[in-house]
């Protein structure tokens, strides 16, 4: 039973896992290069990353001896990945409950005389294994890393790994006790999501506000957090160390008593249907058109988008004044900010976090809508489509029109949030450049969709994954062909160098061109891989 | 055009013997044609084929003329189509399915599917995840039917249904017929394809063994029949009777296999004190072994 368990999360333990040995072996070996090798000029390094710290507490942890490599890592590494296993967390929680049952795993389990009790723990200790292999291959990032450079601190990186590991874990077992509440897996996913952003948010207010340490030492977040062992004089919280045993140990036996009274596919309360006017309402016209149909089918997708793209701009056009008011008299910030912004810190800001953020986000915006795309065919949606009078070339067709309308719909709706937050707080923004760098976000995510289309027209299973690689390289690229001084040819693998800084310098017309050949060879080799391929195995 | 679906030498050979080979068939139009062969035999594969969802290796496939995979378009428009597997529709309702489909079929008149929902008792204000495998079949069914097609092509399409439903399916059926539709369905139960069909290919491993009428079908039928008597046991009668094999007597219970017609069995014990009276149909699988297990019966299968 673990065993097999085990096996459902391989693909998650090493991807996550490549991750995370990135994450801690690049920004191990970005120290040096940003903080430079001198006590003086680290820190000033870290004087100005503290400044910065304030403002960007919803993505970092309070800082804490960023003068050293091992402060920076735990800090510019360790902290954002909390983000990152959140993801897999939710995700691996909601499949391990409702992806199984839906899968008939379950059946099969109990059917085979597995007691709901070994399932449910089971299900926690594979994950749990999964999840210290991922833990592992960090450390193994930061040991790569750091040791390139200066001694290792190997008892601290253990100690954050340890504390890394249980926040998995944490997370996983409250979602997989949210789960039981929920029938859907896309119910079980957005509960479990909704869940961790609360506790996520918990903790924000406690890094912001020391008068919020009560309510936030609720979240594992906080306790994540509070595990500083791999910074020189840091410590290991053993109360939060101990608060995540035990939050394990109770979602566990509360799942094990929440799966025993429900029935397999069947939330834990079920109440009886009740009629809505609203089911019998006329379906909408929208699925009766190309495109728009399959818009509106992904419509939960670009609204969810648009709607985090939007608060995100407004949050960043927000805090652009008290940053950069903060952090303009800081010489490393100062050099930051105006560099190539004619010497405009507004503009650097606005150029290097919001556009840079919301690459990021349309990236998972693309992901999203090819893992759409990918599920339509793995769930025999496309064998339908296909058994109507609908051409193989037109199914791409529409995924691509699908993608550039929802894109622009997105990509507008940000843009939109964010003038309109400038002007509610009296910051100028130049309206060419914002409209520039905005609609040069739609052939961006194209290109993320073209990829993704040619993938999922011949292999769908894999197209998420390999996608989610493809986004991961290309912003790894991005973040290192600078630091190791790689020519500009492997430098313009990354997507975000083809769509280059238009916010600041113009539109890069040899990226456009790169990025809409990219498009036209993906769609076109989706296509032609579509005309080609067997549907319905 | 008389023929509705042509293959010659049709073959998808997935390695290891498996796949379909050198399969020739003609379905006449207007007729229903049942294609029987157990789990694995190929029906699927062959129905794929002829869907221009699979390539095949070598041969063609036509449908009214109209090749299946250099005119797949073409051939859809004429074509209802029930897959083997549901697809996941996951929250869209019932109707937003239809609509969703019934736009790409084109022609769909909304009073049709009024009408089909009705006769087979499909909510389609409910959530497509929300439906049993039963319903998931209606309304796949009534996506095959909405739009009146010239040829419906059925995968397994009683799978599921409950009993009524499956007689409200074979009546859609005729009507389908009478209508002038041909009628291509696919299944593993050979009770289910007397109820409506006017020829049987029968597909083994592959291979198609067999293309009979529903009276030289009968031929193949067989029954394990358990009678339990209030007297004596009319043992030598029934041993004698025509198409009667098998037996075995215990007590006032006699067990044995029945070939075709039940009349000589029913002549043997009409004189005996019946109790008790059953009869199961074996998996079309084993009605093969134990048809083909006589070579000289291969003959005649092969000579029908």
């Amino acid at each position: 039973m673990l065993r097999n368990a085990f096996r459902l999360h391989r693909w998650g333990w090493i991807g996550y896992g490549v991750v995370l040995f990135a994450s801690t072996y690049v920004q191990a070996g970005a120290f040096v290069q940003v903080a430079g090798t001198t006590a003086a000029g680290r820190a000033a390094f870290a004087r100005s990353m503290t400044a910065l710290a304030g403002q960007l507490s919803y993505i970092l942890p309070r800082p804490f001896r960023l003068d050293t490599l091992d402060g920076y890592v735990q800090w510019r590494s360790y902290g954002p990945l909390a983000l990152v296993v959140m993801i897999w967390a939710i995700a691996a929680a909601a499949g391990a409950v409702r992806g199984d049952e839906d899968k008939q795993l379950v059946d099969y389990w109990l059917a085979a005389r597995v007691s709901r009790a070994r399932l449910v723990a089971s299900r926690l200790a594979a994950f749990g294994l999964a999840a210290l292999l991922a833990a592992v291959l960090g450390v193994l990032g930061y040991l790569a890393g750091a040791a390139q450079y200066e001694s290792v601190n190997l008892g601290g990186a253990a100690g954050k790994m340890l504390t890394l590991w249980l926040l998995m874990l944490t997370l996983f077992a409250l979602c997989y006790l949210v789960a039981q509440f929920i029938a859907s897996i896309r119910g079980a996913q957005a509960a479990g999501t909704a869940v961790v952003v609360v506790l996520y948010l918990l903790a924000v207010l406690g890094r912001t506000n020391h008068s919020f340490d009560g309510l936030s030492w609720v979240s594992p977040f906080t306790w994540y957090d509070a595990t500083t062992v791999l910074a020189p004089g840091g410590s290991l919280d053993a109360a939060g160390v101990g608060l995540s045993v035990a939050v394990i140990a109770l979602a566990g036996v509360l799942s094990v008593l929440a799966f025993a009274r429900r029935d397999v596919r069947g939330p834990l309360f079920a109440f009886p249907q009740r009629e809505v006017a609203a089911k019998e309402a006329a379906p909408s016209p929208l699925l009766g058109w190309p495109v728009a149909r399959l818009l509106y089918r992904q419509r939960g997708i670009v609204a969810g988008w648009a709607l985090i793209t939007a608060a995100m701009a407004v949050y960043m056009v927000a805090i652009a004044h008290s940053v950069v008011d903060s952090a303009i008299n800081l010489p490393g910030m100062r050099e930051f900010l105006t560099h190539s912004s004619g010497g405009d810190p507004y503009r650097g800001f606005i150029a290097a976090f919001w556009f840079g953020i919301a690459q990021l986000l349309l990236a998972g915006f693309a992901v999203h809508l090819v893992s759409g795309w990918a599920a339509d065919d793995t769930e025999g949606i496309l064998t339908s489509v296909l058994s109507m009078p609908v051409h193989r070339w037109a199914v791409i067709g529409e995924r691509a029109a699908t993608a550039l309308v929802g894109t622009a719909f997105v990509v507008a709706i940000g843009s939109l949030a964010a003038a309109g937050m400038a002007a509610g707080v009296g910051t100028t923004l130049d309206a060419a450049a914002v409209f520039r760098a905005s609609w040069l976000l739609v052939p961006f995510v194209l290109t993320y969709s073209a990829v993704g289309a040619a993938v999922s027209a011949d292999f769908p299973r894999a197209a998420v994954g390999l996608l989610g690689v493809l986004a991961f390289c290309s912003f790894l690229v991005y973040e290192l062909a600078p630091l190791m001084k790689w020519p500009a040819w492997a430098a313009n693998l990354s997507v975000q160098q083809l769509y280059g800084t238009p916010f600041l310098t113009g539109v890069f017309w040899n990226g456009l061109w790169g990025m809409l050949a990219v498009v036209v060879v993906g769609f076109g080799l989706a296509t032609l891989l579509m005309q080609r391929r067997e549907v319905g195995q | 055009m008389n023929e509705a679906i042509r293959t010659e030498g049709l073959t998808k050979d997935y390695g290891l013997g498996r796949g379909l080979f050198d399969l020739d068939l003609e379905v006449r139009s207007g007729e229903v044609f049942g294609y029987l062969g157990p789990n694995g035999a190929g029906k699927t594969t062959t129905i794929r084929q002829l869907m221009g969802l699979a390539y095949p290796t070598r041969g063609s496939a036509s449908v009214f003329g109209l090749d299946c995979h250099r005119q797949a378009v073409e051939v859809k428009r004429h074509v209802g189509y029930v897959p083997g597997e549901p697809p996941q529709f996951g929250g869209l309702r019932g109707r937003e399915v239809i609509a969703y489909l019934g736009a790409m079929a084109g022609g769909v008149d909304p009073a049709r599917v009024k009408s089909l929902c009705g006769r087979l008792q499909l909510d389609l204000s409910r959530r497509y995840r929300e439906y049993s495998s039963g319903n998931k079949k209606k309304l796949l069914l009534v996506i095959a039917f909405m739009h009146r097609p010239e040829l419906l092509i059925l995968d397994e399409p009683t799978s599921g249904l409950d009993p009524l439903n499956q007689q409200e399916f074979y009546a859609m059926v005729r009507e389908a017929r009478q209508g002038g539709a041909t009628v291509f369905l696919s299944s593993h139960v050979l009770s289910e394809v007397e109820h409506v069909c006017d020829r049987v290919g029968i597909i083994r491993t592959g291979r198609l063994v067999n293309i009979s009428s529903m009276e030289q079908l009968h031929e193949i039928r067989v029954h394990r029949v358990e009678i339990e008597f209030a007297g004596d046991v009319p043992a030598e009668a029934i041993r004698r009777a025509d198409g009667v094999d098998g037996v075995t007597v215990e007590n006032h219970r006699v067990q044995c296999v029945v070939r075709g017609s039940f009349e000589p069995l029913m002549a043997a014990v009409a004189r005996a004190h019946v109790v008790n009276l059953t009869s199961h149909e074996p998996s079309l699988e084993d009605t093969f072994l134990e048809y083909y297990s006589d070579p000289g019966k291969e003959e005649v299968a092969a000579a029908c």
